[in-house]
């Protein structure tokens, strides 16, 4: 006599599918690691110089990084390729809930995190738990000599001491050309602008656009065979996309 | 009906076993026992005095104050989210498990302060004012305070004596 | 005859050394209590004064001098970086809320279950209680990066219309850490109005003593009516301060345990923490109540052996409890596999600062095992003193290896660095001796005995004869 066994049907709703609007593919084959983004990034975004000591000590505020690490031992050296980390606009994003202060929300229009200077009271508990480690703290007012302050960028604001920071996605570039497209009564086209990180990478291996629409650039690449999600298992929803293997 | 002018008599005992005897006695002299008053330095059961249960709201208030802080966790945790609502890291706007922290904290916050508050409320506290008292009662002694007529308060006082009495005498308000 | 005799003496001798054993058994008139108390409070040696001026010393210059600076200059001046964003400031959070659970465990627990060896020593433990919090809140506000705008964590209707976020355990710990704060600060103050207006009585008039005990006392005179409020209220408070106590420690935990690192998502960090508490802060009850005997006058009526017999007892018990937790939590992670917390275990072992977790061990485990199982030792002061010392470094070390050295291993290698402690030191060592100078200034004010509780307890107890043995009874007076 067999039992039949009744296992209602479990259905996962996980929210995989569910995408942000903006997104970034990074190619890792052809990233050279001349580290053109983290310096266009520190200037768009007013990000200061920490200096050599601080830096040395793990106190660097570049918003994006490139990583590169030697495997084996010496000299049977291999290298890893580049990777450019920097915030990954989680969907599901570990460092968002845990602020008792409300300084990084999740934003609804840009489907972006959004770290609020003014609300940050300097926890840092998101940079505890970002998983990817891209969030950097102002450990102090580091000083920007004459005549450095000519060149801060005025749509981003200047963070004091104690206060978290990170990528934006520029997000001052998005809404600009949100603005640019409105007044003139179409979409942002695809490719129209970029982040500095994007515009300033001479192998044009960081792709931004909208991950929302299947046909932009982006899009096409992070579908590709050799894209990734970093740290994927852990199910933060990246809106960054690796691609390596090629 | 005569007209009475009651006086405050205090007597002193050095232990609980005659001041127990004593408001028994005086109950028998006549003396209601919402005319009495028993101080002492230790806390005694009504039972061991042989008194009537005292009534205290201290219980009530505190679960009234339970009540008021859990309304005020849950206002907390379900009413200010959407009064500004923001999203993080894909929870809803209002947030199970941690509703439950929330309310907790408060619900016992609240119990805990208003039975501190029920002490005071209860206890009249503070009270700086004049009060009839007995700084020996800090000492381990009792004091038994009373109000009889003023005719009864011969033979009362001989009465108290007679059951150990280290000394009666006219309550008069002091500051503490 | 002669036998009798003998039996008779054995008999005196038995019923002297209870006595001698056992406070409850060893009454005193109130009122010398009374003269007791107050004079452990009035008398002041000029060496209780040069400590006192050294530790103010300590505390205006490295906690408000260095924590000044600090706010002056930004956290950089300290030694947290990427990725230990938390350092020893977090460390001694949780050290010093642990420090304050014995107060609650000792005065609440132990009332609950009618253990009166704590008569003497509750109040004792309560202040620790009160003013361990006090360093833990002075720690955690000096980890902020913006401390002039912590009040924006505070649930208070503001100008800008945003409530905090109670999505995040921080959230939880402010309203649990305050209600804490709040009810054993409460706990501690009702007790203590007996024993105010004992010490307002026997205070001379026109001295600023008398206003502080007058005012203090609330014109508490021991009334039925104010003895029943005082009960109910104190039942009251013993039942439900221990949910709160639990409540604390497990919130304070989960900011770990709710994160998404290797080595802190691990659901049995609740009571392990609550455990690690107890065993840090019952080692400071013994250490506290080792110098309290031997500093102050009359103490050595108050507290003896016997207390630190079940003192010792009780820590013993915690260490065996920690053990469990401690193994439980480091089997299922190891076993469990996880590439970054296997990293993360070698690390603890192996790492440059791997001695420290073998010192954790040794003075949580090792050490509490190989001396507290002898009743006579553990009854030394000094000896349990020691014990309370280590375990107390051992439980500072659980806690700096689960927070800085924790947070060196991540997902992402490239940002592994190692945290090197800054003025956060100096921050630390100002907590600690606040902490003591918030004792020493309350031992020479608030009467650190519970005097009217010493009294209870020694009217519950007497010698019965049961048989031919003379033994303890306790009547239930409460």
């Amino acid at each position: 006599m067999t039992t039949e066994l009744k296992i209602s049907e479990i259905s996962a709703n996980f929210a995989e599918g569910e995408q942000g609007k903006w997104g970034m593919a990074i190619d890792m084959d052809i990233c050279t690691g001349c580290q053109a983004c983290v310096a266009a990034c520190a200037m768009e975004n007013n990000v200061p110089f920490v200096g050599e000591a601080d830096s040395g000590y793990g106190r660097s505020m570049h918003w994006i990084r490139t990583e590169r690490f030697w495997e084996g031992e010496f000299p049977e050296i291999k290298m890893t390729p580049y990777q450019p980390v920097l915030c990954q606009q989680c969907g599901h994003a570990p460092c968002e809930p845990v602020c008792p202060a409300f300084a990084t929300v999740h934003s609804q229009a840009e489907a972006l995190n959004l770290q609020v200077y003014n609300r940050c009271v300097g926890t840092r508990y998101c940079a505890n738990n970002c998983p990817y480690q891209v969030r950097s703290f102002n450990w102090r007012d580091y000083e920007r000599p004459e005549p450095l302050p000519n060149q801060l960028n005025p749509d981003v604001t200047v963070r004091r001491r104690g206060v978290m920071e990170k990528c934006t996605f520029c997000i001052q570039r998005i809404h600009r050309a949100e603005d640019v497209a409105k007044s003139e009564g179409r979409e942002v086209a695809d490719g129209e602008f970029a982040p500095a990180c994007a515009q300033a990478c001479p192998a044009d291996a960081i792709v931004f656009g909208r991950i929302d629409d299947p046909e932009s650039a982006v899009s096409k690449m992070a579908r590709g065979a050799r894209g990734f999600h970093l740290l994927e298992e852990l199910g933060t929803l990246p809106a960054v996309t690796y691609l390596k293997g090629g | 009906m005569t007209v009475t002018t009651n006086i405050s008599l205090l007597a002193v005992f050095p232990d609980l076993e005659p001041a127990a005897d004593a408001i028994d006695r005086l109950r028998t002299l006549g003396v209601p026992d919402d005319q009495m008053n028993v101080i002492s330095g230790t806390p005694v059961t009504e039972a061991m005095l042989g008194r009537p249960r005292q009534w205290t709201n201290v219980p009530r208030l505190a679960l009234g104050g339970a009540l008021a802080g859990m309304i005020i966790g849950l206002f907390l945790a379900f009413a200010t989210p959407s009064l500004y609502p923001i999203q993080v890291g894909r929870q809803g706007i209002i947030s199970g498990p941690p509703t439950v922290v929330v309310v907790f904290e408060m619900t016992m916050l609240g119990l805990l302060l208003s039975t501190f508050l029920g002490v005071f409320l209860d206890s009249y506290f503070p009270s700086y004012r004049p009060m009839h008292y007995v700084p020996e009662i800090s000492d381990g002694k009792f004091a038994v305070f009373f109000s009889c007529p003023q005719e009864d308060s011969e033979k009362i006082t001989k009465a108290m004596t007679a059951l150990g009495a280290e000394k009666v005498e006219a309550a008069e308000a002091q500051p503490l | 005859m002669a036998s009798t005799a003998t039996h008779h003496d054995h008999e005196q001798d038995h019923i002297a050394h209870l006595r001698e054993k056992h406070l409850m058994l060893d009454p005193l008139p109130r009122g010398r209590m009374n003269e007791m108390v107050m004079e452990s409070m009035h008398d002041t040696s000029w060496k209780f004064w040069v400590v006192f001026g050294i530790l103010s010393v300590i505390v205006a210059v490295f906690l408000f001098g260095a924590w000044g600076y600090m706010i002056a200059n930004g956290l950089g001046v300290a030694g947290v970086n990427r990725p230990s964003y938390w350092g020893i400031f977090l460390v001694n959070t949780v050290f010093w809320i642990g420090i304050s659970h014995a107060g609650t465990f000792i005065s609440a627990i132990l009332r609950v279950f009618k253990a009166e060896f704590r008569r003497p020593f509750t109040r004792a433990a309560e202040l620790m209680t009160t003013f361990g919090l006090v360093q833990a809140g002075f720690s955690i506000f000096m980890h902020m990066g913006r401390v002039w705008l912590s009040y924006w964590l505070m649930p208070i209707p503001n100008q800008r219309g945003l409530w905090p976020n109670f999505h995040s355990p921080l959230s939880w710990d402010l309203l649990a850490i305050t209600t804490y704060l709040l009810s054993s600060t409460m706990y501690l103050f009702l007790p203590l109005i007996p024993d105010l207006a004992m010490a307002r009585d026997r205070t001379p008039d026109g001295t600023w003593q008398k206003t502080f005990y007058r005012v203090l006392a609330l014109g508490f005179r021991g009334t039925e009516g104010e003895w029943t409020h005082l009960r109910h209220a104190m039942n009251i408070f013993a039942f439900a301060i221990i949910p709160v106590m639990f409540s604390v420690h497990t919130i304070v935990s989960w900011d770990c345990a709710a994160a998404t690192r290797p080595g802190w998502n691990s659901t049995i960090f609740g009571p392990y923490f609550v455990v690690g508490a107890l065993h840090s802060g019952m080692g400071a009850v013994a250490m506290v109540l080792a110098v309290v005997q031997s500093r102050m006058k009359h103490m050595k009526y108050f507290i003896r052996g016997e207390h630190f017999d079940a003192l010792g007892m009780l820590m013993l018990l915690v260490s065996m409890t920690w053990a469990y937790f401690f193994f439980n939590d480091y089997m299922v992670q190891w076993y469990g596999g996880d590439k970054w917390t296997q990293q993360l275990l070698h690390f603890h072992e192996a790492g440059p600062l791997g001695w420290m977790w073998f010192a954790m061990l040794i003075f949580n485990v090792a050490i509490p095992w190989a001396t507290l199982w002898n009743k006579k030792w553990r009854s030394n002061p000094w000896l349990l003193f020691g014990v309370g010392l280590l375990i107390n470094f051992g439980m500072w070390f659980e806690r700096y290896i689960i927070i800085p050295i924790s947070l060196t291993i991540n997902r992402m290698p490239f940002t592994w660095r190692m945290y090197t402690p800054g003025v956060e030191i100096y921050l630390g060592i100002g907590t600690v001796a606040f902490f003591i100078l918030l004792y020493m200034g309350a031992s020479r004010l608030i009467p650190l005995i519970p005097v009217w509780e010493v009294q209870e307890g020694q009217m519950a107890h007497s010698l019965k004869k049961y048989g031919r043995e003379t033994v303890v009874t306790i009547s239930e007076l409460e």
